[in-house]
């Protein structure tokens, strides 16, 4: 899903000029070279990181300069990689270290798929991220005893992708997708993002019978959990947000989803999803500061079999949803091309 | 143009090893923008769109024989760019500016707004424009 976009793919424009330097030490070789952001102008504090056939990421932060110099590298081959929010990722394979010798890697990175225009750029994603204090301490509980996930939280991240197993028809739909920019998306057109995006900022407002997911960037940008029905309408209603109904397990929330529409992208790399779309979330809030979700994405009209994954959000006490009236004035349109 | 250097702080490439925020946009950046086409505007700002999905500043750029284009600049959203303390009274018309950004694909006066700098020298960025232009 995005989170291979965003979280970065990363495609870079890298020269490997394999040049030799005599600076390592004996016995070991390095990976050294210059970061520079889409522009041409050095790319500073940027983490490089080197994987060897012993699976250990070693890795080096870029100076003021854009160098940097990944050391003490044993003899082998090394994929290296570098990941910023905002921007591609960068990936290259199987860069060879001998003994002693050093392997030039220039990487240059990309613009993503976002903006990258003020306020939605990687500095801005910087900035935000600086801003994440998650408090500590116990997490809350009602008034009925059951842990209170009311609050803003950051945007969830991913923590554990799962392995989606998508079928040919639903990849060749993704792919289409994307190599015509997305410009056919919902989003675009101030309709619902995709069914399992959320963000930048999300908020919970809960009761016992019904708890109010907000997500900022969305239009509506809201959708109700019911606790207080057990099943999904006999007559399906097929609505953008699906329809959720939620119990508890414990301290675990568990949130039921069907009956979502046919024009609802199912997530951010644009895969589409049948009618027997069902999707389970699995809400803890292990302390104050955590809101972990355990999601299981089971659509047999375009997955192989289930898919899971975790992502985490961190509270964001002092942050608040502003209202997002994206039709206020969406000039995009006119000027959208794909290819 | 002006290139400012790309600074990622380390606590954000931490997290950018835990795991990646599916960051995302209305739009996608290269639906709208070519990212080999950069751009430098220089003129003076004649309005402000406070708006979404999207945030404008309109500017008035002379050309070296006097006459005016006027150049849309795109930016983020406002609770994006609230979040990096500007408001819709950090630019204001009047204000001259030098803009640096990435031109639109269909060939219009539209362009996103990779950093704005006032006529003193000062990049505006986080509202304070704490920035300096030759960092």
């Amino acid at each position: 899903m995005r989170f291979a976009h965003w979280t970065l793919v990363v495609g870079v424009i890298f020269t490997v000029t394999g040049g030799l330097k005599a600076q390592a030490p004996a016995g070991s070789g390095s990976i050294a070279g210059t970061v520079v952001d889409p522009v041409g102008s050095p790319a500073a504090n940027i983490v490089v990181q080197a994987r060897g056939a012993d699976g250990t990421p070693r890795r080096a932060t870029s100076e003021k300069t854009g160098k940097f110099a990944i050391t003490g590298l044993p003899p082998g081959a090394y994929d290296v990689s570098v990941n910023v929010p905002g921007l591609r990722g960068y990936e290259r394979k199987d860069i060879r270290v001998t003994a002693g010798a050093s392997a030039t890697l220039d990487i240059r990175l990309e613009e993503g798929t976002q903006l990258s225009t003020l306020g939605e750029d990687p500095r801005g994603i910087a900035a935000d991220r600086l801003r994440h204090a998650p408090p500590s301490g116990p997490a809350p509980r009602t008034g009925d005893g059951k842990p209170d996930f009311t609050g803003v939280w950051w945007q969830p991240v991913v923590v554990d992708q799962g392995a989606p197993e998508w079928l040919p028809a639903a990849q060749q739909v993704a792919a289409q997708r994307q190599a015509n920019n997305r410009k056919d998306s919902p989003q675009v057109f101030c309709l619902p993002p995709a069914v399992l995006r959320r963000g930048p900022l999300i908020e919970f407002v809960q009761s016992s019978s019904v708890i109010v997911e907000i997500s900022d960037d969305d239009s509506p940008g809201f959708h109700k959990i019911y606790l207080n029905r057990t099943s999904h309408p006999k007559q399906p209603d097929w609505l953008w947000y699906g329809d959720s109904v939620g119990h508890w397990e414990g301290d675990t929330l568990v949130v039921d989803r069907v009956n979502f529409i046919e024009d609802v992208w199912l997530d951010q790399d644009a895969h589409p999803h049948s009618d027997k779309l069902h999707v389970v979330e699995r809400y803890t809030r292990p302390d104050l500061g955590h809101l972990e979700t355990v999601v299981t994405v089971e659509d047999p009209g375009v997955l192989a079999k289930p898919w899971t994954f975790k992502r985490v959000a961190e509270l964001a006490p002092k942050e608040e949803l502003r209202e997002f009236i994206c039709n206020e004035n969406n000039s995009d349109l006119p000027h959208l091309v794909g290819k | 143009m002006m290139k400012a250097p790309l600074l990622v702080t380390p606590i954000l490439v931490l997290t950018c090893l835990a795991g990646a925020a599916p960051v995302d946009a209305h739009h996608a950046f290269s639906a709208e923008f070519d990212a080999t086409k950069t751009v430098t505007l220089k003129g003076t700002v004649s309005k402000v769109a406070w708006t979404n999905p999207h945030a404008h500043i309109h500017m008035d750029v002379p050309n070296q024989a006097g006459a005016i284009t006027s150049w849309d600049l795109e930016l983020g959203s406002p609770n994006a760019l609230m979040r990096r303390g500007w408001s819709r009274e950090t630019l204001k018309p009047g204000d001259v500016v030098t803009a640096d950004g990435y031109l639109a694909k269909d060939g219009t006066n539209l362009a996103n707004a990779r950093s704005i700098t006032l006529s003193d020298g000062r990049t505006v960025f986080a509202g304070s424009s704490n920035e300096s232009a030759k960092d």
